[in-house]
Parts: C-alpha cells; sequence; structure tokens
C-alpha cells in the first residue's frame, strides 16, 4: 500500500505523528490512519493543561461507522488544541499532516527515541497490512 | 473457516473496495467514502451486491398456507405479486429471523433470509414443513442479489431488462436480463424507492456491469447500515434477536393476531413486551451499539442497539432497547459515552424520511 509519509515527522505504532520543535512536539493522526478510518465526523482531544502519559490514550477520533482511540507519543502537557478542527473533524482527511491535533510540551527528551522514523513507520505499514 | 466470496468479488476488488468478513462472507464494507454512498442512495441511485442473503422457494397448491402459518405477518390476506416483510418465530414467540416473502405467482413463493440466518431459518422451516402440499428449495446457491436503491432506481433498471411496469412498492415481477429470467421486486433497506433484483450469478454479475458503465455508484455494508438506521428498519443481531419477540422490537405491526393459526400465535396474543425500542438523536456525541441509555437520575435503563452519524442529519442517532418498567415518564433520555452522559432527545418519527411510494 502505497502511502503519505513525511520523513521529517516521528510516528507511533497506532499511526499518529509527532513533530518535534525543540521542546514542544505537534500530534496528528497519519494519512494510512485517516485513509483506514475514511470520513472522520467526531474528534475528542484534552483540555489545554491536562497531562498525558506516553503510550495512553489521550482523545477519540470517529468515522461514521468506528471509534479509534488516539495515543500519546510522549508524555507532558497539552499546550494547545487545534481550534480548527471543532466543529469540522473532516479536515483531517483533506490534509492529515496538516490537520493537527494537540501540541505537547515534551516532560522527558529522551522518550522520543522511542517512536519510529519515517522508514520505520514505512516498514511497520507494510508488514502488518 | 474459509470465507465465502459472492459472484462479484473480483468487480469490488477491481473497484478498490475495503473488503471485511460479514456472516461468513468476503463482503465490500465501502468503495469511495461512506457519505457519499449513502447521499448517492438518498440523491440519485446506488447499487448493493447483497448476494450473500438466502433465497428459499415454496412451490405446490399449499405454498402460500404453509408460510402463513410459518409467519406473524398476513401472506394469505395479500394478492399475488406482493412482497410482505415479516418476523419468523418460534413457539414462545422469540424472533428466529426477520424476511421478506414474495408472492411471484399461485403456487410459488420466495423468501429472502439474512445472510448470518440461512442454516437455522431452513432447518426451522424444513421442521415445520410436515402435510403441507409444497416444495421447499434453498436456492441460495444458485442466486446473486443486487440491491439497486436510490429515486433514480427504476429509470435505471427499465431500460435494462426485457419488460418493467412501473409496479408498486412492495411487489414483485418476473422479468428477464439479457435473456435469462431475473425475479425484481421493489423492496430495500435503504427507506428509497429502488429494486432488489434475483438472478443466477452470470446474469447478476452482467447487470452490475451494465450499472457501473452506467455510472450508477457502487455501495457497500457501511452505507447500507447508515440508510436502513437513517430510517429506523431493525437488523437481525441487533433490535432483533433470539431472545426478543416482535413488540420487544416495535413490530406489533407484522403480528396478525386476526389470523387464525400461525407458529407463536398463543405466545404473542397477550402482546407480551418487556422492551420498548426507542429512537434517540443526539447533538453531540455518536451513539455506537453496547452504550448504555440512561434516565435523569443517570440510571441505566436500557442499551443502544444500533447507533450511527447521520449523514443526511449530520447528528448522531440511535436506536435503544429500553426496559419497559424503567421507562421514564418525563421522556429524559441520556447516552453514556466514555463515562460521561450526553442528552438525547426522543423521537417517535424516523430520522429521515425515505422518499419510496
Amino acid at each position: 500500500m502505497t502511502t503519505n509519509i513525511p520523513g521529517n515527522l516521528r510516528y507511533t505504532k497506532e499511526h499518529e505523528w509527532a513533530l518535534v520543535e525543540g521542546q514542544t512536539v505537534t500530534v496528528g493522526i497519519t494519512d494510512f490512519a485517516q485513509s483506514a478510518l475514511g470520513d472522520i465526523v467526531f474528534l475528542e482531544v484534552p483540555e489545554v493543561g491536562t497531562n498525558l502519559k506516553a503510550g495512553a490514550t489521550f482523545g477519540v477520533v470517529e468515522s461514521i461507522k468506528s471509534v479509534s482511540d488516539l495515543y500519546a507519543p510522549i508524555s507532558g502537557e497539552v499546550l494547545a488544541k487545534n481550534s480548527d478542527l471543532e466543529g469540522s473533524p473532516e479536515k483531517i482527511n483533506a490534509d492529515a499532516y496538516g490537520a493537527w491535533l494537540i501540541k505537547v510540551k515534551v516532560k522527558d527528551v529522551a522518550e522520543l527515541n522511542n517512536l519510529l522514523t519515517a522508514e520505520q513507520y514505512q516498514e511497520f505499514c507494510n508488514t502488518s497490512h | 473457516m474459509t470465507t465465502l466470496k459472492t459472484s462479484l468479488f473480483d468487480e469490488h476488488v477491481k473497484l478498490g473496495a475495503k473488503i471485511v468478513p460479514f456472516a461468513g462472507w468476503d463482503m465490500p464494507v465501502q468503495y469511495t467514502s461512506v457519505k457519499d454512498e449513502v447521499l448517492a442512495v438518498r440523491q440519485a441511485v446506488g447499487v448493493f451486491d447483497v448476494s450473500h442473503m438466502g433465497e428459499f422457494f415454496v412451490e405446490g397448491e399449499d405454498a402460500e398456507s404453509f408460510v402463513d402459518q410459518l409467519v406473524t405477518n398476513d401472506i394469505l390476506g395479500s394478492p399475488s405479486g406482493k412482497a410482505i416483510y415479516s418476523p419468523l418465530c418460534r413457539e414462545n414467540g422469540t424472533v428466529i429471523d426477520d424476511l421478506i416473502v414474495y408472492k411471484l405467482r399461485p403456487g410459488r413463493v420466495l423468501i429472502c433470509v439474512n445472510a448470518s440466518n440461512i442454516e437455522k431459518d431452513f432447518s426451522w422451516i424444513k421442521s415445520k414443513h410436515v402435510g403441507f402440499k409444497c416444495a421447499l428449495t434453498n436456492a441460495s446457491d444458485r442466486y446473486s442479489l443486487l440491491a439497486l436503491q436510490g429515486p433514480r432506481a427504476f429509470e435505471t433498471l427499465r431500460p435494462l431488462l426485457s419488460e418493467l411496469p412501473d409496479i408498486e412498492y412492495y411487489s414483485v415481477y418476473e422479468s428477464s436480463f439479457e435473456g435469462q429470467p431475473v425475479i425484481v421486486a421493489r423492496t430495500g433497506y435503504t427507506g428509497e424507492d429502488g429494486f432488489e433484483i434475483f438472478g443466477g450469478h452470470e446474469s447478476v454479475k452482467n447487470l452490475w456491469q451494465k450499472l457501473m458503465a452506467l455510472k450508477v455508484t457502487p455501495c457497500g455494508l457501511a452505507a447500507r447500515d447508515v440508510l436502513r438506521l437513517e430510517v429506523c428498519y431493525p437488523l437481525y443481531g441487533h433490535e432483533l434477536t433470539d431472545e426478543v419477540n416482535p413488540y420487544d422490537a416495535g413490530l406489533a405491526w407484522t403480528v396478525k393476531a386476526a389470523k387464525t393459526k400461525f407458529i407463536g400465535k398463543d405466545a404473542l396474543l397477550p402482546k407480551p413486551a418487556r422492551y420498548k425500542l426507542i429512537k434517540l438523536i443526539l447533538e453531540k456525541g455518536i451513539p455506537r451499539e453496547g452504550y448504555s441509555v440512561l434516565n435523569s437520575s443517570h440510571k441505566v435503563i436500557g442499551t443502544v442497539t444500533s447507533g450511527t452519524m447521520s449523514v443526511v442529519l449530520n447528528k448522531g442517532v440511535a436506536l435503544a432497547r429500553i426496559e419497559i418498567d424503567k421507562a421514564p415518564s418525563d421522556e429524559v433520555f441520556l447516552v453514556d459515552i466514555r463515562q460521561k452522559a450526553y442528552p438525547a432527545q426522543l423521537t417517535k418519527k424516523p430520522f429521515v424520511t425515505g422518499g419510496h411510494k
């Protein structure tokens, strides 16, 4: 399966992407994930100030027919959520890497090493689906 | 167990459909977008491969009377050429399946049943087939089935068949396609006008290809489920199960107490309902099967049997089974979505009004 996987991002096995910029990580779901979900109709993300734990669920994305948990790529405090998506979560289908979900202040930089590189994520998508 | 494939499986793969296992079959769940497929059926025309469904024929002079005493709805009272929706019940009134009885012509009846219940239904019906002058055949393997649904279904289908009069909704007509016999019923599971076309595997495959050439939208099981839920049609395994009777599922209208005899009559005559099937609309949140329904004091009073985002309303909609003695008089309902109670509005009418005549 061919899918869009930008080289400058890091990834989780649950199909989230993470853009690392200093102490801030921007989080979204991958093109592979939005395509597998289909028409996205509902998004639930935590309020600013919420503390996330790497690997734990932090929200939910729903398509017409399915519900999927979102998993935090790293631990830390939610700095912002994307207000552009409120009422129009379908923007994720249109541009999975532009339609970010939350920004997180990194608590432990070492955790970033646990994330997949673009190459590893591509490999993961190829072998597990 | 290996999954079965319909005669159109290769066509679905060619169209890039997402395939999922369903009732023992590999079925297309969606082609492009569930939303686009739903809207095609509501506004134009779409086609579903529903060849996984079962077809039984009952033929002989007692065909109608045999089927009439099997099911709760009135078969003998309808003229030849009509289609009748009915539950099939046990003596204790619980539902074995819901099905459509097609009165093709005197002495020839077609019964269309759910794919997941083919074996259960056929062995039940066979066990009751004693003392009637009619033959019973499970022809499920020999038939493919398309559902062509939407306001443009009639104008799309008519030129393709040898003849197709403008028959009434819930009627059936025996026609032919490219010289081969097909059974054409003005029925469906979407609330829209439309037809279900039963035919041999080759004929149905050729018809499918013709419809694709005419740019009819191929639609998958996900769109089918949204469409039926928007118009509040029950689905076996959800609103209907082996444990409930027709009254529990809002199907009182299908139980004809005036009939002299049918299986389950004695149990169903007192109208024994333990549950009530209600319709809920949510301004926020999407209800899903299995979510709890709460009253104003946040006590669990029932369960969502089917839920989705309605494409037409752009709101969450649900059918829910409520325990009758817990039905709140204030009609305040909440749905528990991930430990948060979302207000739900009770509605009496279907969420969407289909366009069928």
